[in-house]
């Protein structure tokens, strides 16, 4: 049933057709990836269904809207849906989602039109070396990577629930960072 | 010269969206003037796509697809007002809240409060503090974030000047002084509560309300 993964390149052209001709075969196959992921996110991040489905659906109508805005020298697709969902999740945990100037100046970080080949094989290689990254981390420190993303806990409460000195929850954290920090930032 | 920056911890809990409100103000100014951060920050939001990609898909409802598609036909939102600048010489993330009248008993110790609608209960203000002056003795019930906006200070842990950001761990007591040569104004915002040590500390705190 399930179709193969597609790769980074096609989501650039599915994300291509919808900004240059509306194309809602190409909103489909997005849709048909992301939505349910981006469902599934939310849930871990604590959202029942219903929150987390009505998140799903708002992402991929801003993707729809804001095809056009997608840099490709910034972030591969996958982390700029990402982000959308992100900042969704934060509109509905403060409902009147007026006044975001703290978080629309994150929204506009220095955005450039023309990306040039080697920006987008920049953005690409960063992506490549986050996911190799990634798959470097101890169980450990996975589990304190994606608790510090997705639940709203500072450290000291992470410690709690993992029965762990608050020491040992910074320190897995800093090490988590770190590993996937070098990996990024080797020969950069 | 930027010598502190957010720790690898709270950019992550930026770019995943669990930050607080307040301190994600205070790590969104740092942001605004440290382009070294928002390469950090896109390091973050880079693993968070990684995990949306490996993600275990959800079941959604069976029309959900259909729904979706009937709400790209709806008119489109109109654009988001540009959030007004009441602040010009404030850096961009800071400058369209309203902030409240300087506040203080004495000229070297004054403060504002920073309304923020979407977390009415944040504890955001900014602290003016005269050259050579102490910042009274405290400590926190959570972690402190600052950004130090102009001027410097210094205490135990070192010293802290314009563009710097702090994090400071409920653990910590310090008693900051700001340098001789000029006046200080941070950002600061707090994930629990305030506390203020000595007879003037008790005193103002009720002021401040934080």
């Amino acid at each position: 049933m399930s179709a193969p993964a597609p790769s980074a390149d096609d989501m650039k052209l599915w994300l291509n057709a919808v900004a240059a001709k509306q194309d809602r075969a190409a909103f489909g196959r997005l849709f048909h990836y992301f939505a349910p992921r981006i469902a599934s996110l939310m849930e871990r991040s604590g959202l029942n269904a219903a929150e987390a489905e009505e998140i799903s659906q708002e992402t991929m109508v801003a993707v729809w809207r804001k095809a056009a805005l997608y840099d490709p020298a910034q972030a591969g697709v996958s982390t700029w849906v990402f982000t959308i969902a992100r900042n969704m999740r934060i509109d509905l945990a403060r409902k009147a989602s007026r006044a975001s100037a703290g978080l629309a100046a994150l929204g506009e970080l220095p955005m450039r039109l023309e990306a040039s080949v080697e920006d987008m094989a920049l953005a690409n290689e960063r992506d490549a070396r986050v996911r190799r990254a990634m798959a470097t981390l101890s169980p450990e420190q996975a589990t304190v990577l994606r608790l510090s993303f997705f639940a709203e806990k500072p450290h000291a409460e992470i410690a709690r629930e993992l029965s762990l000195p608050l020491g040992t929850v910074k320190s897995r954290t800093r090490l988590a960072m770190a590993k996937i920090r070098a990996l990024l930032e080797r020969d950069l | 010269m930027i010598n502190h920056h957010p720790s690898d911890f709270n950019l992550a809990r930026l770019a995943g969206g669990t930050l607080d409100a307040g301190p994600r103000l205070v790590v969104a100014t740092h942001l605004s003037g440290c382009p070294q951060c928002r390469t950090r920050l896109g390091s973050f939001e880079a693993a968070g796509g990684a995990m949306l990609d490996e993600a275990a898909p959800a079941q959604l409802s069976l029309d959900a697809f259909r729904q979706t598609l009937t709400r790209l036909d709806d008119a489109d939102p109109p654009a988001e007002p540009q959030p007004r600048v009441l602040h010009p010489d404030l850096p961009p993330p800071l400058n369209a809240y309203e902030i409240g009248p300087w506040r203080g008993f004495r000229r070297g110790f004054q403060w504002r409060r920073l309304r923020l609608p979407e977390s009415p209960g944040a504890n955001v203000i900014m602290l003016k503090v005269a050259a050579g002056q102490p910042v009274p003795h405290h400590g926190h019930s959570g972690t402190e974030y600052t950004q130090v906006l102009t001027g410097s200070y210094s205490d135990a842990l070192g010293r802290f000047s314009a563009g710097d950001c702090v994090e400071l761990d409920e653990d910590v007591d310090h008693q900051p002084v700001v340098d001789p040569d000029s006046e200080c104004v941070c950002l600061t915002a707090l994930e629990g509560k305030l506390r203020l040590s000595g007879w003037i500390g008790r005193l103002i705190q009720p002021l401040i309300g934080i």
